[in-house]
């Protein structure tokens, strides 16, 4: 897979099994849910951290 | 891809976004308030009162039917509803003898333990019934919530045309790169792309069960015209002695799929049941079989089972859109995802928006006709 869809694909796969997860059960099942769909979460953040023009102006671009 | 069918997916992905904008951006700020309902409610003291003792007795459905009754006794029950949720709540919908629908009729909402009987607030009175109502229909009831519908279908198009745009875009950009320094809709565009394709798969889930969720009017309608009433045909022998309690009715309907719960019972002569047996529904534990309901027609005569169905497929995924659209099914953490995700959703709608407003309109708009004008953002 070229690396255009590597990451979205990633992200997608990771939000279809969180949003799956807590409906199969309870406990474990709920952690699954959460940390997955957390990622995409995550990932938006940093990004935005990392790139944010004031924060680190020396940083070249990701 | 073709230039051709680029430029195709381009303008689905731009009009079907622009022209659900403003109802999604409404959408949004009431749904992002509304996954917090349960709290919000309990703080502005608009819980219902569905207390009880450890090892109290639920009262008979009788005797909860008959208080029920008494709110205006000129009305008579028609459906009893039981919460899935709360042990302790119990809905009764009393309505104009004879009449089939539920248009003239109220709900009554009854402590199940106590009989404890709670005065339901009209829903514009409450915060959480006011949001919900903007989000539902728009204060405009079955029109409006057809026009949320159809807005929920044009988001869901959109977030599909807009993964198709997102590829050749992104050929020669790396994932999550931010050009903050290169004008507002550079910045605007590499927002949108990071934080649209980073949510879409929720997106996408939220609103196709939205858009499920807006049409289950005509949803319930085509199961009860079609399934229910095919049902209710074949067992047409008229009514002769005297009817059974709805405690014997659901007794009866819970007798036939052994380790269930009572999700509803319709009283004879009404849309979901025939002129001479009760409808019970009834649902399991899990909070995925919690989703799905079978039914089990019961002789109001003879208090006997005469047929027992399982819900079709299409009702099936109306239930099972509810928690895939709300995000109540995993806690307070999962809530404060769904929140978030909101958040982030509001985002690639607003900075969509903007990319629009600031499109090139002279020179530039020439280059992004021609066949390389997917990638110009990096001209």
């Amino acid at each position: 897979m070229n690396s255009v869809w590597r990451i979205p694909v990633i992200l997608g796969a990771l939000s279809l099994v969180g949003l799956s997860a807590a409906i199969l059960g309870d406990g474990f099942w709920h952690w699954i849910c959460w940390i997955t769909l957390s990622i995409p979460l995550a990932v938006c953040a940093v990004k935005l951290w990392r790139q944010w023009p004031s924060s680190s102006p020396a940083t070249p671009p990701a | 891809m073709t230039p051709a069918s680029l430029r195709g997916w381009r303008l689905v992905h731009r009009w079907t976004s622009l022209i659900c904008t403003v109802n999604l951006l409404i959408l949004c700020v009431t749904g992002l308030i509304l996954v917090f309902h349960h709290e919000i409610q309990h703080i502005m003291g608009e819980e219902l009162d569905t207390s009880y003792t450890e090892g109290q007795a639920r009262l008979p459905l009788q005797t909860l039917v008959d208080i029920a009754q008494k709110a205006d006794p000129t009305l008579a029950p028609k459906l009893v509803s039981f919460d899935p949720e709360d042990a302790g709540a119990n809905y009764i919908y009393i309505g104009p003898p004879g009449a089939r629908d539920f248009e003239d009729g109220r709900w009554v909402v009854l402590n199940s333990f106590t009989g404890n009987n709670q005065v339901l607030k009209k829903p514009e009175e409450t915060l959480t019934g006011f949001l919900l109502k903007l989000h539902v229909d728009l204060f405009a009831g079955f029109a409006g919530q057809m026009f949320v519908g159809v807005m929920g279908i044009l988001f869901v198009v959109s977030t599909v045309s807009g993964l198709v745009v997102y590829g050749p875009f992104m050929k020669k950009l790396a994932f999550g790169l931010l050009r903050f320094g290169r004008g507002p809709r550079i910045a605007n565009i590499d927002l949108h792309n990071l934080f649209g394709v980073a949510t879409l798969v929720w997106a996408f889930v939220v609103g196709l069960t939205g858009a499920i969720l807006s049409f289950s009017p005509l949803i319930i309608g085509y199961w009860q015209q079609t399934e229910l009433v095919a049902m209710a045909a074949r067992h047409t022998e008229p009514m002769t002695g005297t009817a059974i309690s709805i405690d014997q009715a659901a007794q009866a309907g819970l007798a036939a799929f052994p380790g269930k719960d009572l999700a509803f019972i319709a009283y004879p002569g009404n849309n979901y049941s025939s002129d001479r047996h009760f409808s019970v529904m009834v649902r399991g534990h899990t909070e995925l079989t919690k989703k799905i309901l079978s039914v089990a027609l019961v002789d109001a005569e003879s208090g006997t089972v005469v047929e027992t169905a399982d819900t079709p497929w299409y009702i099936t995924a109306l239930l099972l859109s509810g928690p895939f659209h709300f995000g109540d099914y995993g806690g307070l953490p999962l809530q404060i995802i769904w929140a978030l995700f909101t958040i982030v959703t509001t985002a690639v709608t607003v900075t969509g928006f903007v990319v629009w407003l600031k499109r090139p309109r002279t020179r530039t708009a020439v280059l992004e006709r021609s066949p390389h004008g997917a990638s110009e953002g990096k001209a």
